[in-house]
């Protein structure tokens, strides 16, 4: 049973470094893109693993815990997703230094539009 | 003159406001006994573990019953004064239909949907064992048609079906209050006539977990009903002919 323990503890450690740097990534990052991806792959990570981690210690709680890790895994980067997408439909740009630096996908939706239009 | 009046009953009533309250001691003694009589009396005679649930639907089931209609008060009001606005063919909203959510998000919408309605059903069900209970648990199924309804523009919530679980759920609530006049040893509205079963068991505090279903189907159905009543709505204005 010794061992399991230590996996549990070392499961909620590595999460709660990760939603630690989650959270410095969303203080820090300059604008909306970066600071959705640094909230988004850091806390899935953080929180899937520290929930894993309590199911490794209770074992009787392990199948809930693997559906609510199943749920988030789905779950949040999804929303961040939506997020992302409907920032960049209300046209908001994104912080870069290059201005050569092209919206590949912008420019895509673009030409979809104007075929459309003809 | 006015102000006079209304400054002269405003003192009046904190006079009399006041005296009712100088008369409850502080330290609240007087509370203890109440709380002593809940925690004691829900474990050992209800047989249920969740003393909120406890008091909420056995020992305070008519305020509930209130809250209840209230909600379906608010719930029928909304859909009253929206009504005008909606598209009455077939309830749906071009303006709606036209914006298309990513692919990603409707898919992903299937399957969170099976999950947030399970998780839903589990909060109510299990109301009188962990925390939680029909008002959440209806709360999170009306979240997951959420999802649905927005990631699927052209999603159609028959309004009807909504309405019969609605006031199927509403008559088993009244039904089982009736039936603790006929069944029950003290003859009293909404007193327990069932069974009380082992504390900590899925089935046990007789009717309390039942009433808690009732309530999670009532309030799911009912905000399903005004999310989509709002949802459905046109913008102001915008077709002054159909108005």
């Amino acid at each position: 049973m010794q061992i399991f323990d230590y996996i549990g503890y070392f499961l909620i450690s590595v999460g709660a470094i990760f939603l630690f740097l989650g959270g410095l990534g969303v203080f820090r990052m300059p604008d909306f893109y970066t600071r959705v991806q640094a909230g988004t792959k850091a806390s899935t990570l953080g929180a899937m693993s520290i929930i894993l981690g309590v199911g490794v210690l209770q074992p009787e709680w392990f199948v809930k815990t693997l559906v609510i890790v199943i749920f988030l895994a789905i779950a949040n980067p999804l929303s961040s997703h939506a997020l992302a997408r409907g920032t960049h439909k209300a046209h908001q740009k994104p912080i870069v230094k290059d201005e050569k630096i092209e919206d590949a996908y912008e420019i895509a939706e673009h030409k979809a539009e104007e075929k459309n239009i003809k | 003159m006015k102000k006079l009046i209304v400054i002269t009953l405003l003192l009046i009533l904190g006079f009399y406001l006041m005296s009712t309250f100088i008369s409850v001691p502080f330290g609240a003694e007087r509370i203890a006994g109440v709380k002593d009589y809940y925690l004691k009396q829900s474990p050992e005679t209800l047989k249920v573990s969740n003393v909120v649930t406890a008091i909420v639907v056995s020992f305070r089931g008519f305020d509930t019953l209130g809250e209840v209609t209230v909600l379906f008060l608010a719930s029928t009001a909304l859909g009253s004064i929206l009504y005008r606005r909606r598209t009455h063919h077939s309830g749906l909203n071009p303006q709606r239909e036209a914006v298309v959510s990513s692919t990603l998000v409707r898919t992903g919408a299937k399957v969170l949907f099976p999950m947030i309605i399970l998780l839903g059903a589990y909060v109510f069900v299990h109301g009188h064992l962990t925390p939680g209970g029909g008002f959440q648990g209806g709360a999170i199924i009306a979240t997951g048609f959420l999802l649905i309804l927005i990631s699927y523009r052209k999603f159609f919530i028959n309004h009807n079906v909504l309405t019969w679980v609605e006031a199927l759920a509403g008559t088993t609530f009244v039904l089982i209050g009736i039936g603790g006049f006929i069944f029950a040893n003290q003859n009293n509205f909404l007193e327990n006539f069932l069974p009380e079963g082992t504390l900590n068991n899925l089935i046990s505090g007789g009717v309390v977990g039942i009433i808690y279903i009732a309530v999670g189907f009532k309030v799911g159905a009912e905000i399903t009903g005004i999310l989509d009543t709002l949802l459905t709505i046109k913008e102001a204005g915008l077709n002054p002919d159909e108005n």
